[in-house]
């Protein structure tokens, strides 16, 4: 990976908001097409501020970030935005459009498309995201979880290279869960690089290959999300919790089961506890 | 586009001459300040009364958040300037902008200063019903978190291609329905959560409250008030005898 060049390079970027209070502290931040990153940290970490940074929605006070090796820092808001798409926590701070279908027509409004090829793409998109039987309901009347579903339908049918979640799985259930991980695993097949901002631990240690960690405006841990994530003393730091799995394998330690300190995963914790069964049942009816 | 003016409106707590004065009397500033702004139409006179106000935000520790709200008229400086020298004169539109100037810093001392607090205290020891005075120190308190808000829909919309500028009114007004809608509809759902969770808290079951914090006029507080009626008073006479004051009274520049 060290020998692609990356799509995304921060290079010692800080930033200050205008009162004064420091929100980024030397940034260093090479990411890779096609990958797949978690941001975790406390609330006021910096996690929000960095991803605005990526898109121009503010400019680092120091620093320079570059985008498939092309330096941001005076690039335009509108031409960024084709290039990195940001989906915001609160859906309804964008949805604005008489209907679902001009809602999306409105994302690609900057595109200068024909009528036709507009109408395609809007198709397109209402049928990948299911939201073909709302096509002439008012964004406003749709329930929670539909209107996050158009909220980034409405960034997708722009087709970036860089889709950033802010706190993706933040009020959905467990279905509209499992279809925002299918949809990440599709634009990841289509080597789209997502970075998600998260507090769910869970679903960032299922299914996030690279967790970045962030307190105080610094990056403190950049890495594995599985090392990351293990790790007691970081979890600390970042006022997370140790995924369950690890939970249950420390206090399977405690127990005084033996040989647990190497179970991180779900899988891994379960393999051991079949195991452990078998062998308990096996000595019984020997028994 | 940043609303990072908005924030000259919150208050902070501090302490300073200002800070502990009576809402009141902080209210009674802001209503002087109005009336002698309107008092008159040339340069001279509405710069002194707007001099006047310095010292005040120099007391009050304020400062910076006061050049905050000054620096967030910019726009409608801009178009003050240009409709005004078009249609009438520079020296009128200078005159204009000084008493816009001194509206919202007046104001400004009066937000920046006043905990919405002790404001609904205040409206209720002025024989307001407590709704409505509890409305309105909400309204007050919400004015930076609606602002926080309105940033957030720039972004969100900014994020999906949106530009903020337009070409002519008519786009330019078109072009404020992609963050008004969103606004407006995010306020009235914060407003029946917060209707809803005063209800929970039997918001209005009693006719008479009883109040954790009171506020007294104390000695301060009067003192304030005379020299607000001996500023007020001396600017009405200075209208009323307008014609006897010294020539530099009536500066404007030449047109």
């Amino acid at each position: 990976m060290s020998a692609e060049l990356p799509l995304i390079m921060i290079k010692d970027v800080n930033y200050s908001y205008p009162n004064g209070t420091i929100a980024l502290k030397d940034i260093n931040l090479n990411l890779y097409r096609g990958e797949l990153i978690g941001i975790m940290g406390k609330n006021g970490a910096g996690k929000t501020t960095l991803i605005r940074t990526l898109n121009g929605l503010i400019r680092p006070t120091q620093g320079e970030i570059y985008v498939n090796n092309k330096n941001i820092n005076t690039a335009t808001i509108a031409t960024l935005s084709k290039k990195v798409g940001i989906i915001f926590q609160n859906a309804s701070h964008q949805l604005f459009a008489n209907t679902v279908e001009d809602e999306i027509k409105f994302s690609l409004k900057s595109f200068n498309l024909s009528k036709e090829e507009s109408q395609m793409r809007t198709n397109q998109i209402l049928h990948q995201f299911n939201l073909e039987k709302y096509r002439e309901r008012s964004p406003l009347n749709l329930s929670g979880g539909e209107s996050k579903k158009l909220a980034i339908a409405s960034i997708f049918c722009r087709d970036p290279d860089i889709l950033i979640f802010d706190e993706p799985t933040l009020g959905q259930d467990a279905r509209e869960i499992e279809f925002f991980i299918r949809l990440i695993e599709k634009e990841r097949e289509n080597d789209k690089t997502i970075i998600i901002i998260t507090h769910n631990i869970e679903f960032a240690f299922e299914f996030i290959p690279r967790t970045i960690l962030m307190a105080d405006g610094k990056i403190i841990a950049d890495g594995p999300t599985q090392k990351v994530l293990n790790c007691e003393e970081l979890i600390e730091k970042s006022s997370l919790i140790l995924p369950q799995s690890r939970q249950f394998s420390l206090a399977l330690q405690a127990l005084g089961f033996q040989n647990t300190d190497t179970l991180f995963s779900k899988a891994e914790v379960t393999k051991y506890l079949m195991q452990f069964i078998k062998n308990s049942s096996g000595s019984a009816q020997k028994r | 586009m940043s609303l990072e003016f908005l924030n000259a409106f919150k208050f902070m707590k501090k302490d300073s001459f200002l800070h502990n004065l009576d809402p009141r009397a902080k209210l009674f500033l802001a209503i002087v300040y109005t009336i002698t702004a309107l008092l008159f139409n040339q340069i001279i006179p509405l710069f002194l009364i707007f001099l006047s106000l310095i010292p005040l935000v120099i007391i009050g520790k304020i400062f910076r958040q006061w050049v905050k709200s000054i620096r967030g008229l910019s726009f409608l400086v801009i178009f003050m300037i240009v409709l005004n020298t078009l249609f009438i004169s520079l020296s009128f539109a200078i005159a204009m902008i000084l008493r816009i100037f001194i509206m919202v810093s007046a104001f400004s001392i009066f937000f920046l200063t006043v905990d919405p607090n002790s404001l609904a205290l205040s409206l209720i020891s002025m024989k307001l019903p407590y709704e409505f005075a509890f409305s309105f120190s909400l309204a007050f308190r919400f004015v930076p978190t609606i602002a926080k808000e309105a940033q957030n829909i720039i972004d969100a919309q900014q994020s999906r291609g949106y530009e903020m500028q337009a070409k002519g009114i008519i786009n330019q007004i078109k072009n404020l329905f992609p963050l008004l809608i969103p606004l407006i509809i995010c306020s009235i759902k914060r407003a029946f959560n917060v209707a809803e969770a005063l209800e929970s808290r039997a918001f209005g079951s009693k006719k008479e409250r009883s109040y954790y914090y009171t506020i007294k006029y104390t000695i301060k507080d009067w003192i304030f008030t005379f020299y607000l009626v001996l500023f007020l008073t001396a600017f009405i006479i200075i209208k009323i005898q307008f014609n006897i004051m010294p020539e530099f009274f009536l500066w404007g520049l030449p047109v």
